[in-house]
């Protein structure tokens, strides 16, 4: 953990073992000054750094397996002082065993054991504090790369969609379609101007961050399918079902589209004869489920689930609310469904 | 009189090759026909001079319905694609109108066409042999009969070539369509059908095993217990796309 605090972990790496020889070579030079002989101090500052770097590690082992949350935070001060109180104690009992010649040196440990406990304490709460800051700050850089990963994919998804709905196969045919009725039927063709233009504008001002209400969206739905009852003629059937009071429901923009879209797709262009595309809504508990059924031809059209571009729609509602449950669609036969839920807040 | 055939899926589309093409008094609009299919069907009962084919439509495409005819009429192509044109060149397209078009660019055609009808001795005749731009495609259109069948290619076992045909072989059956090995291995998936003989190309996934056979030589063994021969330029090619 402590590690990461590092912007070269390797570096980092080296940390506690480095502690340890300088703790080490100070209580060395320290009990040299009280007046120890070499190997004494030598022996006592070995074993205090090994101590040292035995309790660092395991802080610094568990503190990155598990973080104390709020309501356990004494954790981060108790297990420090346990293992301080352990390796002290264990650092005097050896010690003890191994000099139990010399009184003046175990006098030196009794009177010193204090001072040991309170230091080598510090210095380990003071660790695990810091392994605990160094992991709040790595978490926090990786929301903030998820946050711009998610900005970017949303502006992605936001520029494929403006790509899409400006498909020019899409634009050009319709203004075939005006070429036609000009002349044999001005007013139509005048009546059709207004739709793509209508069409178009709410295309270009559409963003994807802001909610809309459930009859903008459907108003927005209906020019669309107009302009292809237009060019398709008595084709087309559309079939809009939205239980009453739905209609100020707020929804995030560009999900039911490619929807529809894709039911016009797969239904209008794959079919011959008369097709009917059929958009329902309604509440369900904390949410709104919206329907769109399409017939399509299997044989032209092969059964590859998604093969009916509905990944971008379910990527958008990931970046949105971080679910992957909320898009589902399947073949029945020679229709197809596709059953978006989005949640309500209230 | 010179006799024609609109196919396109908008009526308003139909329509307006119908008004422009009333200018001109020696053409006749014998149908107007809204998918594919209609218009093969349309296309072997009249026998028309020219067709207005539309690209995208449902069921199969304007050049999937071209590959289907053995004598295909003078095309004019109308659609909102641009980007068939080339494609469109390479099946001998007498013009390529893309929407919206004006009358003066839709006589333009017309005459182009009516220059080639005037110099029929000239003009060489329509190629027999059309060799479409190999476009990757996961579907084939055959001609089954007077009807009109779409298989996926990951259905078909192999190909087999018989002259200027190329035999499918499905699990469901044999199909008869007319092109050549080349522009077909071109079409294909190289990582999923290798063509390991002059006359086979094989559906990679259906090889249950290979054995030797003379020299230089191999077979291998299909999942429908077909043996295809394979050549050794072949057996060095499977070699490298499985991996061996």
């Amino acid at each position: 953990m402590l590690f990461n605090a590092f912007s070269n972990p390797k570096t980092g790496k080296w940390i506690i073992p480095g502690t340890g020889i300088v703790w080490f070579l100070g209580c060395f030079l320290l009990q040299i000054q009280q007046g120890l002989e070499i190997e004494t101090a030598a022996a006592d500052s070995l074993v205090f750094g090994v101590i040292v770097i035995v309790s660092l590690s395991v802080i610094q082992s568990m503190f990155s397996y598990f973080l104390p949350k709020k309501e356990n935070l004494g954790q981060l001060v108790g297990i420090p002082l346990m293992l301080s109180v352990l390796g002290v104690v264990a650092h005097r009992y050896l010690l003890s065993w191994w000099f139990s010649e010399e009184s003046e040196y175990l006098d030196f440990l009794r009177s010193t054991f204090y001072l040991r406990l309170a230091v080598l304490a510090g210095v380990e709460v003071l660790s695990a504090v810091l392994a605990l800051l160094a992991s709040k700050l790595q978490d926090q850089e990786q929301l903030n790369q998820r946050e711009s990963q998610m900005l970017q994919l949303s502006k992605d998804a936001e520029l494929a969609q403006l790509r899409q709905q400006l498909q020019p196969h899409f634009l050009f045919n319709s203004l075939n379609s005006i070429n036609a009725l000009v002349g044999s039927q001005p007013q139509k063709a005048r009546e059709m101007v207004l739709q793509l233009s209508e069409f178009l504008r709410g295309t270009i001002r559409r963003d994807s961050q802001s909610w809309i209400s459930l009859s903008e969206e459907l108003n927005y739905l209906r020019m669309y399918l107009d302009i292809e009852r237009v060019r398709f003629g008595h084709r087309l059937l559309v079939d809009f079902q939205v239980e009453e009071g739905a209609e100020a429901v707020k929804l995030p923009q560009l999900l039911i589209q490619p929807l529809v879209e894709n039911a016009i797709k797969h239904g209008l262009y794959g079919l011959t004869g008369e097709v009917k595309i059929e958009v329902s809504g309604k509440r369900e508990g904390n949410y709104f489920v919206l329907e769109v059924k399409n017939p399509f031809d299997p044989e032209s059209t092969p059964a590859e689930g998604t093969g009916f571009g509905l990944s971008s729609v379910g990527r958008r509602l990931f970046l949105l609310f971080g679910r992957t449950d909320l898009l589902e669609s399947g073949a029945d036969g020679t229709q197809f469904k596709v059953k978006l839920k989005i949640p309500q807040f209230q | 009189m010179i006799r024609t055939i609109i196919i396109d899926d908008e009526p308003l589309a139909a329509g307006i090759v119908q008004e422009y093409l009333a200018d001109f008094a020696q053409f006749q609009v014998l149908e107007v026909c809204q998918d594919g299919f209609q218009g093969m069907k349309a296309i072997q009962q009249h026998k028309p001079d020219l067709i207005f084919l539309d690209v995208q439509m449902p069921k199969i495409t304007g050049f999937e319905m071209l590959e289907l005819l053995d004598e295909p009429p003078a095309v004019i192509f109308t659609t909102a694609f641009d980007q068939y044109a080339l494609k469109a060149f390479d099946a001998k397209a007498m013009d390529y109108l893309l929407k919206p078009f004006s009358q003066a660019r839709f006589k333009q055609a017309i005459d182009r066409f009516l220059d080639s009808v005037g110099n029929e001795n000239k003009a060489e005749a329509p190629d027999s042999e059309r060799n479409l731009l190999a476009e990757k495609s996961n579907r084939l259109v055959v001609r089954v009969k007077n009807d009109i069948k779409i298989i996926p290619v990951q259905e078909v076992n192999f190909f087999e070539a018989e002259d200027d045909y190329v035999t499918i072989h499905t699990s469901g059956g044999k199909y008869l369509k007319k092109m050549t090995m080349k522009t077909l291995e071109e079409s294909l998936d190289a990582g999923k059908f290798a063509r390991v003989h002059r006359s086979f190309i094989i559906n990679l996934n259906g090889i249950t095993g290979i054995e030797p056979y003379e020299r230089d030589a191999y077979l291998v063994k299909l999942r429908g217990g077909e043996r295809i021969p394979v050549s050794k330029t072949g057996y060095a090619r499977l070699r490298q796309v499985l991996g061996l």
